[in-house]
This record gives C-alpha cells, sequence and structure tokens, in this order.
C-alpha cells in the first residue's frame, strides 16, 4: 500500500489553521446581516406573569424580537424527551435561559435594545441539590410537568443481572464506597456561533458551530415548520466540541427564526459566560458503589446507585442515565452486575454528552475500589486487574459483543514503561503510582433517532480533473475525520493525498452522517469511505480491463500508477481516469455502514451496544505536599488499544488531549454554583490546566486490529479519559495513604482528608 | 473632548485629568481595568493611557536604591539582571502574576494599583442583576456576609506584598507638587475605597533602598499561571534583624507585621495574622483552606531561615 | 465617547477608517478590518487565542485599545509569516501535529514566534511557561511544545 493508512499525517486543513485561514462560524458574514442578543432569565423558577418587548422593539436598528410564544413547539436532541422551547415560554426553568431575542443593525444595538426589555417574575420554588429532587413536590414545583409521581426525577435506568445484591451480601471480600463528582464543562475555546441565511427562494441556510448538523437539521425543520429538503446546515470548521456542541441548541433555532422572519442573514455569537451558561457538561454525579471478589481476586460481582443531576432540561440525559451503568461491564468480566441511576431536574444550567459520556464518574468508583480490593487482598493492583479482564471474542454479561480486545497488553506496556513493579508502594511519602484501566463504545450501533437508513453514507465523486472528491456528513471537529477521508481514499486508490479532497458536513451537499459523537466517525464513516473507494477502484479497474484485455484483479493501483505486477500494463493514474470516465463521464461511488444486530431483547439491552469497543489503562504519577494538599501529576503513561491507528499523529494527540482533559476533571476543573447560579462562568475561575499544569506523557498504542474496523481501527478519541482520573486518584493513596472519593481533588479535600487520616 | 487620550509626559496626563472633573479612568497597561470596563463596573466616560509616557518606563539604580519607573512591564521587572542581582524577590513576585503575554503589557504600577477583587463583583452586569448586586456595586448588602455595612473586597496585588516587605517609597505627582510616601500608606482596608490616593494623581516612581535582606515569597494558587492570588505571602529579614511578614489575597489591604525578629515567635506571628486578616468566602478557594494556609505558609517562612 | 478617524497600520499597510473610540482591537481587526485569524476565545485576557504583534511585542488584542494602536505597527496572523513560506513555527505545528480544531493556533502562533526570537535556546520548560498564557483545550499542550522546540532549533540554525 502506498498510502498514509497507519503514518503520522498532519491534518489537510492544518495549513489553514496555522495561518488563520481557517472559516470558522463567527468568521462568516453576510451582506446586510443582522446580529442577535438574549435577554436571559435572572431567576432559577419562575412564571413570566409579564413580558414587555415593546420599548425594545421600537428601539433604533432592531428588525426583530423574538419571544417564546413564536416558537412554541418543543425539541431535544433525543426524539424521547423534547423538552425544552428555543425561548423560555410561560417559565424559565435556570437562571440564564433565553427569555427573548433581538436581531438588529448592529450589535450594539441588539445589546442596548435587550436592555429595554422589562419582564416580570412570579419565584417558584427552586430546586439546586438532586436529592431535593428525588422528593415529592407541590404540583407548581415540579420542574417539568412531565415528571412522574410528584416528583422531579427525569428518567431512571436500571438493569441486574444474576443478583449482584446477594452475593454482595455474603461476599467475604468486599469494598464499598459513596463517592462525589462536581460537574464539569467542555470549555472548547471556540464560543458557540450561528449565522442564518434566508435565500429567497424560500430556502433556509445554516453555518453554525455543530457536531450534529444533522440533528439540527431534523430539529429546525420540527420547531420552525420548515420542509426537510428547504433546510441546509453547514458545519464550517470547528473549535472544538467534546460533546458540548452535539445538541440542537435553542441559539440556533432561534437564529434560524430570526431569518425567517426578517427574510435577512443572521448571526449570534455567544460571549465566554454565555458558553458556561449553555453548558450541557458533565453531570454532577453522586454514587454508591460495592464490588466483591472471591480470594484470588476473581470479581464476582458489583452493583452501583447513581443519581445524575442533569440540570433544567433533558439533553441527551436518557443516554447518559444507562452509560453510567452499563459501560461498567468492562474492561473486567462481571457476572453479577447490576446498576440503578435516577437523572434529577434541578434549576441549573443543563448537562448532557461530554468526553466519556456517562461513565467517567463510575469508571472513577469502579477503579479506586479495585485498587482498595488489591489492598485489602495484599494483592498488586496491577495483577488484580490482569485476573479480570475480558477475553476477545466474548459477550458480556449484559451481551455487548466484544471483539478485539488489547487490555492486556495495554496494562503490560505501561507497567513496564512506568516501572511499576520497581517503584509501585516503593516511592518516598508524597510521591505515588496509580494504575487503572478503561473501556469505551466505538460508536453507538443504534440511532438517536430510529430510522432504517445507515448509519453513513460516502461518496467518492471520480471527473475529469483527477480528482476524487469525498461527500461525508462526518463532522470534523478537531479531530481530524476529512484527513481520515483523504488518508482512506489515497490508500484504497494507491495515489497520493494531494489528489483527494473533501466536502463535508453540508446536509445539502453530503449525504447525511449522524454527528460526531459517541466516537462512531473512525469506525462508521471509514468504513463507508472504504467501501466507496474501493468501489471507484473496481469501476477503474473494470474499465481498464475492458480495454487493454486484462484481468481487473491483476491490476495493481500504487505510487499513482496503475499497472500489472510485470508492468507490461503501466498507466499513469490520469490515463487510467481518461479510461474509466470514457463514454460515462464523472461517477460516484457510494459506500455505507449499517451496525451488525446486537443485543439481548432485554428492555434497556440497547444501551452501549457498539460494534466495537476500545481499551486503555493508564499509570499516572503524582506528587502530593502534605503541607499544602497541593497535587501535581508529575507524568502520565497512557496506552490505549484503537484496533489500529489509521493516522497515530491524531490518535496520539487524542490519548494527550484526554490525558489533559481527565486531569482537569480531577483536580482543578469544578462548575461551581451559588444558588444557582454559576460564580466561575469565566477561565480566571474554571481552572483548565495551562501547559504548566500538564504532565509529562508517555503515549502507547496498542492495535489490536479489530475485525470489523476499517484497516483494523477502533476509536481513539473517548476511550482514553476514562482511565486517567483513576489513575490520579490511586496515584494519591500511593503517595499520601488518603482515598480521595471527591471529585475535583482540590487542595482543602486532600488536607482534610489527610488529618482524618491521621 | 476626545474619549481617548494618549500624553506623553505625566504633567500632559495631570492637565486633561484636571479638565475631566472626575469622569476619568488612567490606563497603564490596561490589562485588568479593561475587564472592568467590558463589565460596566468602571464607567468614567475618558480614559487617560499612561502607556505612551517614556519617562515613567526605566529601571535604574541610583544612590544606593533601585527606582522603578511605576509604567515598566512586569516583563522588563522579571528579566532585569539589577532586579535579579539586588531583589529577586521583586523579580518572582512579578513572575506570579497573570501570564506572560499579559506581563509584557502589564504595568509595576497597574499592578501595584490593582483593583480589589470579589467572587460577587468581578461578574458581567447580567449576572450581577442575576444575583441582586451587593454594596460596592448598586445593592444595598454583601453578597458574601450578608452585611449592610463592609465590603471585604481582596487587594489582588502580588508585587505590592514583595515591595511592601521591603519598604518602598513611592512617588505620586498630583498637581500641586509631588508626594513621597510609603508603599503600605497607600493601601486602606476597606473594600471599596481601598486606595488612599489624592484625587489627581499618577503614581510615577517605586524607590527601594538596597540593602542586604533575607527574602522568602509563595503565591497560594491553584494554576502556575493565569490565576488571581488567593494567598500571597512575603517576608524579609534586614541585617538589623527585623522581620517584615506581608500578606495579601486574604484581607481588604496587605497585611504587614513588622517586629525584631527576636520579639517573635511562629504562634504569635501566626495569631497577629489571622486577627489582623479580615477573610471573607470571596474567594473560589475556601475560606477555611486559604485561613489555614496563613498558618503554613507561615510556618514554611519560620523554618526557611531557622 | 463616539466616533473617531484613525490610519491604523496592520501587516504592513495603512488603513484609514473610523472606530468607535473604545473599541478593542481585536474587535477592528475582526469587524474592520475583517481579519478573522485573529480569534476571540473570551474576550477577557485569559485565554491567549487573539494574541497579535504591537510593535513587535506580543499583546492580547481583546484587552488592547485600538486608539492605543494607531502610529504602532500591528502584525497579524495574516501577517506572520510573508510569501509561500511558512514561518519555522507554522511549520512545525503543522507536521508534528501541534493543533486540532485550530482556534487557539493563531494564538499560539503569535505567541511563539517573537517568544523564540527573544529566547532562542528555550528549554523545553521555558517554552512550556512562555506559553502559559494560551489555552488549549485539544492537544495536552505536548505536540505544541515539541513543535515549538523544533522550530526553536530550524530557527537557530
Amino acid at each position: 500500500m502506498s498510502g498514509s493508512i497507519g503514518k503520522p499525517t498532519p491534518f489537510i486543513d492544518a495549513v489553514q489553521k496555522v495561518t488563520g485561514q481557517a472559516m470558522y462560524a463567527d468568521d462568516y458574514r453576510m451582506p446586510n446581516m443582522l446580529y442577535v442578543s438574549f435577554f436571559r432569565s435572572t431567576e432559577s423558577h419562575a412564571k413570566i406573569s409579564k413580558l414587555d418587548i415593546s420599548e425594545a422593539e421600537s428601539y433604533p436598528g432592531v428588525c426583530a424580537v423574538a419571544i417564546g410564544k413564536d416558537i412554541p413547539i418543543s425539541f431535544g436532541v433525543l426524539p424521547i424527551s423534547p423538552d425544552e422551547n428555543a425561548i423560555a415560554v410561560e417559565k424559565v426553568r435556570y437562571k440564564g435561559e433565553i427569555v427573548a431575542a433581538v436581531a438588529a443593525e448592529t450589535i450594539k444595538a441588539a445589546r442596548e435594545a435587550v436592555e429595554k426589555i422589562k419582564v416580570v417574575y412570579e419565584p417558584i420554588k427552586a430546586f439546586f441539590d438532586p436529592k431535593d429532587s428525588l422528593e415529592v413536590c407541590a404540583p407548581e414545583e415540579q420542574i417539568h410537568s412531565h415528571t412522574k409521581n410528584g416528583k422531579n426525577i427525569h428518567k431512571t435506568a436500571e438493569l441486574r443481572f444474576n443478583e449482584p445484591e446477594k452475593e454482595l451480601e455474603i461476599a467475604k471480600n468486599k469494598q464499598s464506597g459513596f463517592f462525589k463528582f462536581a460537574g464539569v464543562t467542555h470549555a472548547f475555546t471556540e464560543p458557540h456561533s450561528t449565522l442564518a441565511i434566508w435565500n429567497r427562494d424560500d430556502t433556509l441556510t445554516v453555518i453554525s458551530a455543530t457536531q450534529v448538523p444533522f440533528y439540527l437539521h431534523k430539529n429546525i425543520s420540527k420547531v420552525l415548520g420548515i420542509p426537510l429538503h428547504k433546510i441546509q446546515v453547514k458545519k464550517p470548521t470547528l473549535g472544538g466540541g467534546f460533546g458540548g456542541k452535539s445538541d440542537p441548541f435553542p441559539h440556533e433555532i432561534i437564529t434560524a427564526y430570526l431569518a425567517k422572519k426578517t427574510k435577512r442573514p443572521v448571526k449570534c455569537t455567544f460571549s465566554r459566560e454565555e458558553v458556561f451558561i449553555t453548558h450541557h457538561g458533565r453531570h454532577p454525579t453522586e454514587l454508591s458503589m460495592s464490588v466483591s471478589c472471591d480470594d484470588d481476586g476473581i470479581i464476582t460481582a458489583l452493583d452501583t446507585d447513581i443519581i445524575i443531576d442533569g440540570g433544567a432540561y433533558g439533553s441527551f440525559g436518557v443516554v447518559t442515565s444507562y452509560y453510567n451503568g452499563v459501560l461498567l461491564q468492562g474492561p473486567y468480566k462481571i457476572n453479577k452486575f447490576g446498576f440503578r441511576t435516577r437523572r434529577t431536574y434541578t434549576n441549573k444550567h443543563q448537562c448532557g454528552a461530554m468526553r466519556g459520556h456517562g461513565a467517567v464518574n463510575p469508571r472513577y468508583a469502579v477503579e479506586v475500589l479495585l485498587d482498595m480490593m488489591a489492598q485489602s487482598l495484599n494483592m498488586d493492583p496491577c495483577d488484580l486487574r490482569n485476573k479480570n479482564f475480558l477475553p476477545e471474542n466474548t459477550l458480556t454479561v449484559g451481551e455487548f459483543r466484544i471483539t478485539s480486545n488489547g487490555v492486556r497488553e495495554c496494562l503490560e506496556a505501561v507497567r513496564r514503561k512506568s516501572d511499576w513493579d520497581n517503584r509501585y508502594g516503593k516511592l518516598p511519602f508524597g510521591r505515588g503510582l496509580g494504575v487503572a484501566c478503561g473501556f469505551f463504545i466505538s460508536g453507538s450501533a443504534l440511532p438517536i433517532i430510529w430510522n432504517r437508513y445507515p448509519q453513513t453514507v460516502v461518496h467518492a465523486k471520480l471527473d475529469f480533473d483527477g480528482r476524487i472528491v469525498m461527500f461525508s456528513g462526518a463532522s470534523d471537529i478537531g479531530q481530524g475525520s476529512d484527513t481520515l477521508l483523504v488518508q482512506i481514499a489515497a490508500e484504497e486508490l494507491g495515489i497520493s493525498m494531494e489528489y483527494v479532497q473533501v466536502e463535508t458536513a453540508d446536509t445539502k451537499i453530503t449525504p447525511v452522517d449522524l454527528g460526531s459523537y459517541s466516537s462512531r466517525v473512525t469506525f462508521m464513516v471509514g468504513n463507508a469511505a472504504k467501501t466507496a473507494t474501493t468501489k471507484v477502484r473496481e469501476e477503474m479497474a473494470k474499465a481498464i480491463s475492458k480495454e487493454k484485455d486484462v484481468t481487473a484483479e491483476n491490476l495493481i493501483f500504487n505510487n499513482c500508477r496503475i499497472h500489472t505486477k510485470d508492468k507490461s500494463i503501466d498507466l499513469s493514474w490520469e490515463e487510467g481516469v481518461e479510461i474509466a470516465l470514457a463514454g460515462r463521464g464523472a461517477f460516484v461511488e457510494s459506500g455505507y455502514y449499517i451496525s451488525p444486530k446486537l443485543g439481548g431483547d432485554f428492555k434497556g439491552s440497547g444501551a452501549g451496544l457498539s460494534p466495537a469497543y476500545s481499551f486503555g489503562a493508564f499509570i499516572s504519577e503524582v506528587d502530593v505536599n502534605p503541607n499544602t494538599g497541593a497535587v501535581i501529576v508529575t507524568k502520565v503513561w497512557g496506552a490505549h488499544d484503537c484496533g489500529k491507528a489509521l493516522n497515530p499523529l491524531s490518535v496520539e494527540g487524542q490519548i494527550e488531549g484526554s490525558i489533559h482533559m481527565g486531569l482537569g476533571q480531577a483536580i482543578s476543573e469544578e462548575m461551581r454554583y451559588h444558588n444557582g447560579q454559576q460564580i466561575n462562568a469565566n477561565f480566571f475561575d474554571y481552572r483548565i490546566p495551562s501547559s504548566l499544569d500538564t504532565p509529562d506523557m508517555d503515549i502507547t498504542i496498542i492495535e489490536s486490529n479489530d475485525a470489523e474496523g476499517p484497516y483494523g481501527a477502533k476509536e481513539a478519541g473517548e476511550g482514553p479519559i476514562h482511565p486517567v482520573l483513576p489513575s490520579i486518584g490511586n496515584a494519591i493513596y500511593d503517595a499520601v495513604g488518603i482515598r480521595m472519593m471527591e471529585l475535583p481533588i482540590t487542595p482543602e479535600k486532600v488536607l482534610s482528608k489527610m488529618k482524618e487520616n491521621a | 473632548m476626545d474619549y481617548y487620550h494618549t500624553p506623553s509626559t505625566v504633567d500632559e496626563a495631570l492637565t486633561i485629568a484636571g479638565k475631566l472633573s472626575g469622569n476619568y479612568t488612567f490606563f497603564a497597561g490596561g490589562t485588568d481595568i479593561q475587564n472592568y470596563r467590558k463589565q460596566q463596573l468602571d464607567t468614567n466616560e475618558y480614559v487617560i493611557d499612561l502607556s505612551e509616557i517614556e519617562e515613567l518606563d526605566s529601571i535604574t539604580i541610583v544612590d544606593g536604591a533601585l527606582h522603578l519607573g511605576a509604567m515598566t512591564t512586569l516583563d522588563k521587572i522579571v528579566s532585569s539582571d539589577e532586579i535579579q542581582n539586588h531583589y529577586p524577590i521583586i523579580a518572582e513576585a512579578a513572575k506570579t502574576v497573570a501570564t506572560p503575554v499579559l506581563r509584557k503589557t502589564a504595568t509595576i504600577g497597574g499592578n501595584l494599583l490593582v483593583t480589589n477583587r470579589c467572587t460577587f463583583y468581578n461578574q458581567s452586569q447580567e449576572w450581577r442583576d442575576g444575583v441582586g448586586s451587593c454594596l460596592r456595586d448598586v445593592g444595598d448588602i454583601c453578597q458574601v456576609t450578608g452585611g449592610k455595612n463592609d465590603c471585604y473586597s481582596r487587594n489582588v496585588s502580588d508585587t505590592a506584598t514583595a515591595l511592601i516587605v521591603l519598604g518602598a517609597e513611592i512617588t505620586l505627582m498630583t498637581p500641586n507638587g509631588i508626594i513621597q510616601k510609603s508603599l503600605k500608606d497607600i493601601y486602606l482596608p476597606c473594600g471599596i475605597k481601598f486606595h488612599d490616593l489624592e484625587e489627581r494623581c499618577i503614581l510615577t516612581q517605586i524607590s527601594v533602598p538596597i540593602e542586604p535582606k533575607k527574602w522568602w515569597y509563595k503565591k497560594l494558587r491553584l494554576r502556575k499561571t493565569l490565576d488571581f492570588t488567593s494567598l500571597t505571602v512575603a517576608a524579609t529579614i534586614d541585617t538589623a534583624g527585623i522581620a517584615r511578614v506581608c500578606l495579601n489575597g486574604v484581607s481588604m489591604s496587605p497585611i504587614l507585621i513588622e517586629k525584631p525578629l527576636k520579639e517573635l515567635t511562629l504562634e504569635g506571628l501566626i495569631s497577629i495574622a489571622r486577627k489582623n486578616c479580615k477573610t471573607v468566602d470571596n474567594d473560589l478557594m475556601p475560606l477555611k483552606y486559604r485561613r489555614e494556609m496563613i498558618n503554613v505558609y507561615l510556618k514554611e517562612w519560620w523554618k526557611s531561615f531557622r | 465617547m463616539g466616533l473617531k478617524q484613525i490610519e491604523l497600520t496592520v501587516n504592513d499597510f495603512s488603513h484609514p477608517f473610523l472606530v468607535e473610540s473604545d473599541e478593542t482591537l481585536l474587535f477592528t481587526l475582526r469587524n474592520r478590518l475583517y481579519l478573522t485569524g485573529t480569534k476571540e476565545g473570551c474576550n477577557q485576557g485569559t485565554c491567549g487565542s487573539c494574541t497579535v504583534l504591537l510593535d513587535g511585542k506580543p499583546v492580547l488584542s481583546c484587552m488592547t485599545p485600538t486608539l492605543r494602536c494607531v502610529e504602532k505597527k500591528v502584525i497579524t496572523i495574516e501577517g506572520i509569516s510573508s510569501g509561500e513560506n511558512l514561518h519555522p513555527v507554522q511549520k512545525y505545528l503543522v507536521k508534528n501535529g501541534g493543533l486540532q480544531c485550530g482556534f487557539c493556533t493563531p494564538g499560539v502562533v503569535m505567541t511563539a514566534v517573537p517568544f523564540l526570537e527573544e529566547n532562542p535556546d528555550a528549554s523545553r520548560r521555558e517554552i512550556k511557561e512562555g506559553l502559559s498564557g494560551n489555552l488549549c483545550r485539544c492537544t495536552g499542550y505536548k505536540k505544541i511544545i515539541d513543535a515549538l522546540e523544533n522550530a526553536a532549533a530550524e530557527m537557530r540554525s
């Protein structure tokens, strides 16, 4: 193969990005464009008894003002919980919720007009603590009228296999713990931004910073009543997502509405504070968990009860609720297994999907409890884990089909590289090593919106210019999926990457892809791209074989040439293209990906199903200052089984980025609230690690070559975050002998725990 | 009248200020005050930008004293050989302020006169509307303590902490002439009016006598960059055995404790510090922890020379 | 307040236009000159994405009043490499994978170029230090630092 599959490959848009040429949503502008500013709630939970927009409407420069009843149809990323309105209707459910929107000639005029809006609220009892939301309340205090039994519980997800509670009752070796996790947010560097253009053929074009153009397209159609065939959603270059741009958002729908209403282009771009308010990040979580083992350290049961604080609306919450539990079925074999997750509504910013969706917090608990177990059994924590790994090609207790599995190799690699056996438990007081493993889906096998279409379709076009254009709905959000499409085409056709270009994430031009979430793109889009370009090659070979009287199978596509082994036929790529297009002209080949039928037939069996799973093992080294409680993570060894690294540069980048983000959640990041209002909605006080806070990293890529993945590949974008946090928590134990059960592990928590221990 | 002024001398700046009847803000580097303007916390109509005044950009040693022009950037201070040789504590303190790029614009004068901070005050207008405002803004209650009289916003100047223990003197230019006073005297223990400065004056110079001192400096923050201080402690012991310890970030003004070392015990020092610091829960690091760290830092300093 | 007529030299060309008296250089660059390579990540001086050069010195354009820049020279990401060749900093960010989403990248380039010019022998630790005002959420900084080490080596030779 002459392509770049498996070789470190700079992103195809990297030069554009380093020169400032790449166009992000806010970089687009249109003639005659209006700007949007929002009027937001200053109440956490209240009835809107009066809303007066008259002064704003007549303010100089204002073209339109929108309020809730203008767009009353509710929506949500999951069709099962469409509980949100683009603009609050009748009542507000969190501080910062949009109550009105102004479109004006300049952003200044829009902001000034917003200040002219008057509102009177009738406050309702607000819920900030998820435990309060579990209780029965007065009907008028319910955050949403659809919740059952007079409580503010959005979803209860529960699955049990083989009565784990019975085993745990009698188990001799049992570890239990209560864990608490603060909410964290994506903190991508590009604020949300949307430009909506109402075209005079009565179609709508939306250019938006989104990971999910398709879901945005569907929801705009639903809420604004615009037929699907009159909408185009385009994702420009995206400044990071991590799940934070994977919902259709109110501001996107409002901007589209205002464009439709004014028949003009309309743009909205968030301030950093608005980005924080919009949130949709990781749920604050409280959970208790128990794990039992036999005397040999073989895990016998796991049971957990989880409360996640969803905030005011549903978002991905139903999925999150399941993922909190089901994704604990690996990487260890656990036959007696159960969980219950309750997602509550509270009057705070809504939570949703964030890198490692749903499983990051309970993973921390599992790995810490296993560390405690190893200690109580006097076993090395690596050895204990080794004894319990799932094998390859097996089913988990909840009938997840495990195919390739490189977790053993992962653990072995970090164990060796960190010199674990000589250093664990032997470092001076204050320094320590900790280990943890992880496991994640490589794309959700089931779509969010049920349909009979494939997960993704990719078109590859060949025309007179000899160029392959890959048409894919896949959203490059910085992870490099556009580059992946080019690499695959180049690989399959034996041409250099410069012959391949992409058209992506445009719902009018590109075949639909469900979006960049659940780590699905490499596996699903990769397979579809491979099929499409294989078909182009076959078509070309067919034409050449006819013209040159040679068997198609004997033609080799390599180094921009098409030849037989003996070079009796040896064509340049351009000559091959001429022959292939003769008599038919440009052609397009299509590839698609459909997940195989997977899973059991019990209720809830669909959650967490994936055609493949990634695995990983990480070891962290920390330095804990026993006087101040400050934790410095000095080095992280990370090994991740991504099946096959199609682009090692980007796989490493994903693992390194996961270490950064996991470190942030572990020791410094936290959504902090005061009466439902976030007090650190800025980068001063929401502390994402800087270059000086991020540790040295040693990355190992393990390639287990998945039979169904494209060239053997699986995901690498989310799995690597799971082991990071517990490896740090466990290292702190090794350093100073305390078990941190609450995240973030800030200095004051370390210090007070050390005192407790002394 | 122009909104934005860029005088090239101190006299010119004072003359302009004289015409604006108090409705102006001086910009030194402007890196902090810009946020106050964006958040409508500083609503003065006019800006007098001092960054063109070259006479204030200097690091000199004259007659055994180090003189810093107030508009010298923190970056220049961090990398100055003179300062590193004679007063590494100043370089060290300056280096803990903000980020490398900000330090190329931010000035020593600006940092000494940095505005007091509070979690409930340093927020956008919409945010403050949401919480119901506070004493220092347009409200009538302190959101931190619930009190109706006192504001406890924190002085967060890291360089002030270091310069105070060096006994720095400052020069202020006013229309009526030059005023010289001790740096520590410009700070008031009040969260609303935290600087004791003439109506119309410009801080032009900071002077520190060069004499051998043992020094110690530490700043408490979660990250190694960007964060405002949660507690800064600086300390010196001079050749006469006088110890000067200054704590900042934990009260409305820097708290200086000055005593002959031989009259000092660690317990005594801690008790004075804790008594003088009016620390409340107006920072992201919890109150209890910040108080505890006062003890820890003082202890660490104490051990450093024992 | 109000508008003021100024001339601003950006990337070696002098533009005459009207600005609001209180606007920031970031706003002027993006909205009046349509030089959108300079990014607005926070507008609070916290992320470094809007870094540009003012008379050769890196500044955060979101904190810099436009009227302060009159008679000075502004260089933006669009002007950092002249002609066909990328600056070594850009070249190695591309080559070493020192960017993912790319949003912080212009700020990283505009910080790193003057930093490495000023500190040609910077150690890895010093490079980390020099970059500590540029928040990146994708890369974990490792490959950025790798790239800058390589760029420094090339700049030295």
